[in-house]
C-alpha cells in the first residue's frame, strides 16, 4: 500500500506521541517528533526519525506553541500533523494554522473542531438535531459582571443544585467546579474561569445539572471526506475521579442491542450536523432510567481509544492517517461498524497516573526507580516511560495505560487483575493501588453498579495505605534485623558500607535495575 | 482573589515542620528502659521502623521489630518458654519474611493460633541508603502498589535520642513554623504578604502542578513572617514557601 504521506509531524509527547509514531512507521511513513527541554531524551524523541526542539518545559512555551509547531512541520518537510490528545488537539486555531500552511491536519477540519470543541456550540448543535443534552445553560456565564449576578442565580436555580460550572473549552475536569448552593456560585465561576483560562486560554464557563448516579458512555466515530460517518462502538468510562477517567472499557456492559443502535445513531446524527471527518468521540451520560444525555464531543483521538481498537479490530490511528490522506472509509472499518452493536469480545483499560490516591490524588512527579510492566496473553501496555525517567511536573500525570482483551468482561477482568499484579512501579506514587482495589469491588464487577461518583464517595485511600504501611514496615524491619538477602547490608551493630550518593550496588544493568539514581543514555535523535 | 476549589478534602501541597528541632544527643548510655523491652541481651538487634506521614489521618507510623531470638543465646529464665518468633512492638508475631534475592520478598503472616490461614503479601525492597549523620537507614518499599519510604533506626539509638529529646524540653507549640513544598510546580497566586494575619485554613498561595491548581492553606493562625516565593517561581520539593509566626 502506498503510504498516505511520506513524513508526518507528531505534535505531542508521552505515550500518545509514541503510539502515533508507531502507526506512522507501520504505514511506511517517517515521523518527526517535537519536544520541550524536559523531554529532550524522551522515548518519543528517540523513536522518531527526526526531532525538533520547541522551547522550555512550560507547555505555553513548547507544546502549545502553534507557530513553532507549524514551522517545525514545514522545516522538516512533513506533509501532515497529528495532534494526539490534550495540548493543541482541540484548538480550532491550530487546525486552521496547519491547514493554512498547506499541510493535512490529522483530525476533523478546523471548522468542525470549532463547532464541536466548543461545548456550548455543541450543545446548541445537539438541540438542533434532536439529541437530548444535559440540562443547563447554552450561553457563556458572565463571570465578572456583578450586575448580571441576579440573572445568573436565576438561571442556576432553574438548572438546579448541585450543579457543575464547566469550561466551554474544557476537558479532563479542568475548569470544572461543583456548586452545592447559590452562595458558592460566584466564587466557583471565578475559580473555574481562572483555571480554564490557564489551561485552555479561554475562560468561558457555563452551568450544567449534575446527573448522579450516572454512567459515562461514549461513542467512537470515524468519518471520511465524502461525508460518510460510522460508529466503531461505544466505551464505558464511568470510573472517574474528579471527572478524570480512571478505567475504561468496551463495549459498555449491560446495554441491549437496541440501546446500542440508538446511541450510535444519535452520535452519528450529531457528528453529521457538525460536518465531522476523521475521528471524534461523542460523550453521553446514562442515567438510572436508561436515558442518554449528550455531554460533549471530543473532536480528536481519545486516551482510551485502545479498548475500541481491541474489540473492533480497527487500528484507529492508522485509519486517521488514511482518512487524512483522502481515502474513503476502508472495508475493514465498514465491516467493524456493521458489527458494532453486537460486540463479541471485551477490553478494559486502566490509566496509571503519577498521583497519590491516599492524598486525594495529589500530583506525584519524580524519578522512576523501578518499572516492571505486565506481559503475557491479551495484555497491551501503552507507555513512554522506563526506569530512570523523571516524570516532569509540567505535564499530565498519566504514565502508562494497561489494556487487556478477553472473550467477555469476566475474562478481561481476570486478565487485567493478573496484569496489575505483575506491574511494579517505584519512585513515584501511582494510582495502581486504587485500580487493584477497584477490580475486586462488587460495584465495579456488577455493571449496574458503575457510576461516575463511585470513587469520590467510596474510595478510602488512607485505610488501604495504612494496611500496606504495616506490611512494609514489618518486612523492612525483618529484612534489616535478619540481615537477609544475598547482598543485603550487614545489619545493625556492624558498620554498614555507605552506597555513596545513593548509587546502588548492582552488577547487571538491565532496564529494570532498581536504581536510586537515573542513568545517562544516548539518543538517536537527528540533529535539528 | 483566588478562590477555593470545592473539594474540601484536597490535600495541602506542603508539609509543616517546627523551625526549631531538638538537638540530637547520643551520649547517654545504658539500657533502653522501654516498657515491653526488658531484655537488652535479646533485643539489642531490635530496630525502630518509621514511616513519616503514613497517611494524612494517621500522621507518622512507628513499629518496633526484633529478630527471633537465637535459642543458644537465650538468657536463663527467658528462653525456655519463648517460641522462636520475631517481635513486633514487643509481641511475638507469627510472621516470617521469605526472600527471593535482594529486591523481592514475601511477608507471610499466619493466624494468632498458628492454625489460621496464612496471608502472603508480596513486597519489593528498594536499595538501602545509609544516613550516617543521623544513624538511620532508608529504603523505598512497595506493597500492593503503595510506595512507602521507611526509616530504620536501631532501637537503642532511638531510645537514646528520645531520652535526649525529653531532656531538651518540648518544642514550643507557639514557635514559628515553616511551610515547605511537598510537590514541585509553579506558583500561580500568592494571597498573603509579610506581616499579614492569617486564620487556620486560610488560603496562602496556589501551586500549579500537572495542570491542576493546588491550594495551600495556613496550617494554623498567626502572622506571616516571611514569604519565600514569588508568583511565577518554579518550586521543588522542600522549598520554603512561607514562615508563620
Amino acid at each position: 500500500m502506498t503510504p498516505p504521506f511520506e513524513r508526518v509531524l507528531v505534535a505531542n509527547r508521552g505515550e500518545i506521541a509514541l503510539r502515533i509514531i508507531r502507526a506512522a512507521h507501520e504505514l511506511g511513513m517517517e515521523a518527526v517528533a517535537v519536544y520541550s527541554d524536559a523531554d529532550a531524551m524522551a522515548a518519543h524523541v528517540r523513536a522518531a526519525d527526526a526531532a525538533v526542539r520547541l522551547g522550555p518545559a512550560a507547555p505555553a512555551e513548547s507544546y502549545l506553541r502553534i507557530d513553532a509547531i507549524v514551522e517545525a512541520a514545514l522545516a522538516s518537510g512533513a506533509q501532515a500533523v497529528h495532534p494526539g490528545y490534550g495540548f493543541l488537539s482541540e484548538r480550532a486555531v491550530f487546525a486552521r494554522a496547519v491547514e493554512d500552511a498547506g499541510l493535512a491536519f490529522v483530525g476533523p477540519p478546523s471548522a468542525t473542531i470549532a463547532a464541536l470543541g466548543d461545548k456550548l456550540a455543541a450543545r446548541r448543535t445537539a438541540r438542533a438535531v434532536d439529541v437530548p443534552h444535559v440540562p443547563g445553560t447554552i450561553e457563556p456565564a458572565p463571570v465578572d459582571r456583578p450586575d448580571e449576578l441576579e440573572a445568573l442565580l436565576e438561571a442556576a436555580r432553574a438548572v438546579g443544585f448541585p450543579l457543575l460550572v464547566k469550561a466551554a473549552a474544557g476537558g479532563g475536569g479542568r475548569g470544572m467546579r461543583r456548586v452545592v448552593s447559590a452562595d458558592e456560585l460566584p466564587a466557583a465561576l471565578l475559580a473555574g474561569s481562572r483555571e480554564a483560562a490557564a489551561a485552555f486560554g479561554d475562560g468561558a464557563v457555563y452551568l450544567e445539572r449534575e446527573i448522579i448516579p450516572a454512567r459515562h458512555i461514549e461513542v467512537q466515530l470515524l468519518g471520511d471526506a465524502t461525508g460518510q460517518i460510522i460508529a466503531l462502538g461505544e466505551r464505558d468510562c464511568s470510573t472517574q475521579r474528579r471527572h478524570q477517567k480512571l478505567i475504561e472499557e468496551a463495549p459498555a456492559p449491560g446495554l441491549t442491542e437496541m440501546e446500542r443502535q440508538d446511541l450510535h445513531a444519535m452520535a452519528i446524527r450529531l457528528a453529521r450536523a457538525a460536518g465531522l471527518r476523521n475521528a471524534a468521540t461523542v460523550e453521553f451520560l446514562y442515567d438510572r432510567d436508561r436515558r442518554f444525555w449528550f455531554l460533549e464531543v471530543n473532536a480528536r483521538l481519545q486516551v482510551e481509544h485502545a479498548v475500541t481498537e481491541l474489540v473492533s479490530g480497527v487500528d484507529i490511528v492508522r485509519e486517521q492517517f488514511l482518512l487524512a490522506g483522502g481515502a474513503p472509509l476502508s472495508p475493514v472499518v465498514l465491516a467493524a461498524a456493521d458489527r458494532a452493536a453486537r460486540p463479541t469480545s471485551h477490553a478494559i483499560e486502566v490509566r496509571i497516573s503519577a498521583e497519590d490516591p491516599a492524598r486525594v490524588f495529589a500530583p506525584s512527579p519524580g524519578q522512576i526507580t523501578r518499572w516492571v510492566m505486565p506481559a503475557g496473553p491479551r495484555v497491551r501496555v501503552d507507555t513512554a516511560v522506563e526506569a530512570g525517567d523523571r516524570i516532569p511536573p509540567e505535564y499530565d500525570p498519566l504514565i502508562c495505560k494497561v489494556i487487556v482483551h478477553g472473550t467477555d468482561r469476566t475474562a478481561a477482568l481476570a486478565g487485567l487483575r493478573r496484569a496489575l499484579d505483575e506491574t511494579e512501579i517505584g519512585g513515584v506514587q501511582t494510582t495502581l493501588p486504587l485500580h487493584r482495589v477497584m477490580l475486586g469491588e462488587p460495584a465495579f464487577l456488577d455493571p449496574a453498579g458503575l457510576s461516575t461518583s463511585w470513587v469520590d464517595t467510596h474510595w478510602d485511600g488512607a485505610a488501604s495505605r495504612a494496611a500496606a504501611v504495616r506490611v512494609a514496615a514489618i518486612a523492612a524491619g525483618l529484612a534489616d534485623v535478619e540481615g537477609a538477602g544475598p547482598t543485603g547490608h550487614p545489619g545493625p551493630g556492624t558498620s554498614p558500607v555507605s552506597p555513596a550518593g545513593g548509587q546502588p550496588v548492582r552488577r547487571e544493568s538491565d532496564g529494570s535495575a532498581w536504581r536510586a539514581a537515573g542513568r545517562t543514555r544516548g539518543t538517536n535523535r537527528w540533529p535539528s | 482573589m483566588a478562590s477555593c476549589r470545592p473539594d474540601a478534602r484536597h490535600e495541602p501541597v506542603a508539609v509543616v515542620s517546627p523551625s526549631r528541632l531538638p538537638p540530637r544527643r547520643t551520649s547517654i548510655a545504658g539500657p533502653t528502659g522501654e516498657p515491653g523491652w526488658p531484655d537488652v541481651a535479646i533485643h539489642e538487634r531490635a530496630v525502630r521502623v518509621r514511616v513519616a506521614g503514613a497517611s494524612r489521618l494517621e500522621g507518622d507510623a512507628s513499629f518496633r521489630i526484633a529478630p527471633a531470638p537465637d535459642p543458644a543465646a537465650r538468657l536463663p529464665g527467658v528462653g525456655a518458654t519463648m517460641p522462636a518468633l520475631p517481635l513486633v512492638d514487643g509481641v511475638p508475631a507469627t510472621v516470617r519474611l521469605e526472600r527471593f534475592g535482594e529486591v523481592r520478598a514475601r511477608l507471610v503472616e499466619s493466624g494468632v493460633d498458628h492454625g489460621g490461614p496464612e496471608v502472603r503479601t508480596d513486597v519489593l525492597l528498594g536499595l538501602v541508603r545509609v544516613d550516617r549523620a543521623h544513624g538511620t537507614r532508608h529504603r523505598e518499599v512497595i506493597v500492593n502498589g503503595w510506595r512507602i519510604e521507611v526509616e530504620i533506626e536501631s532501637e537503642r539509638h532511638a531510645a537514646l535520642r528520645e531520652r535526649a529529646r525529653r531532656g531538651a524540653g518540648a518544642v514550643s507549640p507557639g514557635g514559628p513554623i515553616e511551610v515547605r513544598a511537598i510537590i514541585p510546580g509553579r506558583i500561580v497566586a500568592i494571597s498573603v504578604g509579610a506581616g499579614d494575619r492569617v486564620e487556620a485554613g486560610q488560603q496562602i498561595l496556589v501551586v500549579e502542578a500537572m495542570k491542576m491548581q493546588n491550594e495551600l492553606r495556613a496550617p494554623r493562625e498567626g502572622a506571616v513572617e516571611r514569604v519565600g516565593v514569588a508568583v511565577g517561581d518554579t518550586i521543588e520539593v522542600g522549598d520554603l514557601l512561607v514562615v508563620i509566626h
